[in-house]
């Protein structure tokens, strides 16, 4: 008792404490310190009993409760296209058209593209009732986010020279995947050049 | 993780002392703070971790129970070595100036005594007593550690925080997944659609992120405390989150008027503002820690530069001039620095500057590696590399140190991000 006494009367002496306002809230703590040390028998302090950590168990419940089946998604509404009847999609399968290509770190539309392209917008005067999505890829090389941008880069200048050989703006819709639908996965500049597209998919005409 | 800081100066820990001579105590005080405050005398830091080149403590670990315990004390001493500010000393070897000593009882669930003694002084500065209700040996030695290094450094340690990264499923699917911070206990997060960008936000409950779903790149957020997903954002074109601030906002890249711009919403995806106005591609906005400035990528001038602007779009300022592909910024917790991925003789790698453009600095040569992310008190940098065929998941100390891979190179991994502490 009389060592935590003179801890006591340690504690009272520091010198970094400001103000004697704040020395008498101490110097209370302290009296309170030792009015509880006295009312109990005298046994060496035990250590403290900290409840159980909570955070440690309910990390146990957390891990029991991640399965994922169990994520309520959020409801994604349907967009502008229907699904093709098995007629269309045997007449669609039929129409297959070809990537065209980029060069890297670029979005214009290569001279190598244009017959494709043609090939795209006559089938689209000659076919109503069909939509088409242009899909922009690049090669895994870069950041994802960049990418995805460089992407739809990729997708809007494919769908403005359809625009501007009279293919009609509202039938024409873009998405990017950036460098996450990659064809192939060679670190090579073929495999990488023919990552970077766009690629055509048919839809229904809603 | 506030609260068990908290818990931890309730406990009475050496540092708990420290705050006490610096900001004197409040009125109330447990009984249980006051005995242990005079179980534990006068607490000191040990190492200074804010000055740089420091000398290591010299730290042995004594734990006895049964043969798992080996396991905890394996796990602890792993992560207080990755600090950087610890040496490990054998049991039989002199020299340490800490000895901890680890009681592990697994008769009914999981419970451990930790005592921390300064064998300089030969005294006590923390005892404390832990337990969990089943066996989770992983959880609890990153408890363990967290207080050891409160202890030694007077901060708060990130061994339990988490990380959250992309796996590679097949090509084409990617899932969204969380680990712990070595890499351990990885959990599925979101397999739906292609899910790409995400951010966690400040208080560690919610993970916002991109996917594209139905040929919609939407932003989503997930509340992890009942794993429910709310739709924050949707519009034509790409929307694709950056970060978070203090005060909830959410930062994110939209191509909803043509051309991919920088935008703010609150969190519940209202009040949105657009910051920039430029064409070409502008994306990956973060928040700096106190939210007032944005960093973010922009090839307004005619390559991928890191920019900053404050967090209303003005005072815009170009940041990184060296090389001609700098993206993926990510802020150091004191604001200062900004990490990011750069492209240097053909290879990506990851540098550090100050925001103001200067101090720049490579700390990776090896391989391509990309999407640098600070652990929530800057110690380490977490990133993604195929240095070694593999692309995964690498930590590293935040000045480029010791730099290890935390995930299987059975799984291909990429993107992390580094929670914030996380409450529980």
């Amino acid at each position: 008792m009389v060592a935590i006494f003179e801890k006591i009367i340690l504690l009272c002496n520091i010198p970094n404490i400001k103000g004697g306002y704040l020395m008498k809230k101490l110097v209370a703590v302290c009296l309170l310190i030792f009015a509880v040390s006295c009312t109990k028998t005298y046994t060496r302090p035990s250590e403290e009993e900290v409840k159980p950590p909570k955070e440690i168990q309910e990390e146990v419940m957390k891990v029991e409760e991640e399965a994922p089946e169990e994520i309520a998604y959020a409801r994604d509404e349907q967009i502008g296209e229907r699904d093709l009847s098995p007629a269309e999609v045997a007449e669609v399968a039929k129409m297959v058209f070809s990537d065209i290509h980029f060069d890297y770190d670029k979005y214009n539309i290569r001279p190598d593209a244009r017959p494709m392209l043609d090939q795209v917008a006559s089938f689209m005067s000659e076919n109503g009732d069909y939509n088409i999505v242009i899909e922009g890829h690049c090669d895994e090389r870069g950041t994802n986010e960049y990418n995805l941008a460089l992407g739809e880069r990729r997708a809007k200048s494919t769908k403005n020279y359809l625009v501007s050989l009279g293919v009609s703006s509202p039938r024409i819709s873009t998405v990017t995947f950036g460098e996450e639908k990659p064809l192939c996965t060679d670190t090579s500049e073929t495999c990488w050049q023919s990552n970077r597209r766009a690629h055509f998919v048919v839809t229904g005409r809603r | 993780m506030k609260k068990k800081g908290s818990e931890v100066r309730g406990q009475g820990s050496g540092v708990a002392y420290a705050t006490f001579i610096a900001y004197c105590i409040p009125y109330v005080l447990s009984i249980l703070f006051l005995f242990s405050l005079v179980t534990t005398s006068h607490a000191r830091i040990y190492i200074d971790i804010s000055s740089p080149g420091a000398r290591k403590l010299p730290v042995t670990i004594i734990t006895t129970g049964p043969m798992q315990s080996k396991e905890i004390e394996w796990i602890v001493k792993s992560d207080l070595d990755a600090t950087g500010v610890f040496e490990m000393v054998d049991p039989d070897i002199p020299g340490a100036e800490i000895i901890v000593t680890l009681d592990v009882d697994m008769s009914v669930g999981l419970k451990v005594v930790l005592s921390v003694r300064d064998l300089i002084e030969n005294r006590e500065v923390l005892k404390k007593r832990l337990d969990a209700s089943t066996v989770i040996i992983r959880p609890m030695a990153h408890s363990i550690a967290d207080d050891i290094y409160k202890v030694a450094t007077g901060k708060d340690g990130v061994f339990r925080t988490k990380i959250s990264y992309l796996k590679e499923l097949a090509s084409g699917k990617k899932e969204l997944q969380y680990m712990d911070w070595d890499g351990f206990n990885s959990k599925k997060i979101i397999s739906r659609g292609l899910t790409t960008s995400h951010n966690w936000g400040q208080d560690g409950r919610y993970l916002f992120y991109s996917s594209e779903r139905k040929r919609q790149w939407k932003i989503y957020v997930l509340d992890l405390d009942n794993f429910t997903e709310s739709l924050l954002f949707s519009s034509k074109g790409l929307n694709i989150v950056g970060g978070t601030s203090p005060d909830g906002l959410i930062s994110f890249s939209s191509s909803k008027d043509g051309s991919s711009e920088i935008y703010t919403v609150n969190k519940y995806g209202k009040n949105l503002k657009k910051l920039t106005r430029a064409f070409g591609i502008d994306v990956s906005p973060v928040f700096s820690p106190d939210g007032k400035t944005i960093a973010f990528v922009s090839d307004r001038g005619g390559t991928p530069q890191i920019y900053v602007m404050t967090s209303q779009g003005k005072n815009m300022r170009r940041v990184t001039y060296e090389g001609s592909y700098n993206t993926s910024p990510a802020w150091s917790p004191d604001g200062e620095g900004i990490a990011y991925t750069g492209r240097s003789n053909g290879k990506f790698q990851i540098f550090v500057v100050q925001s103001d453009g200067t101090d720049l600095r490579q700390l990776t040569f090896s391989g391509n590696n990309e999407s640098p992310s600070f652990s929530p008190d800057g110690t380490f940098l977490v990133f993604d590399s195929d240095r070694d065929g593999k692309r995964g998941i690498y930590v590293m100390r935040s000045n480029g140190e010791a730099q290890k891979k935390i995930t299987s190179n059975r799984v291909k991994a990429m993107t992390p991000e580094w929670s914030p502490y996380l409450k529980k």
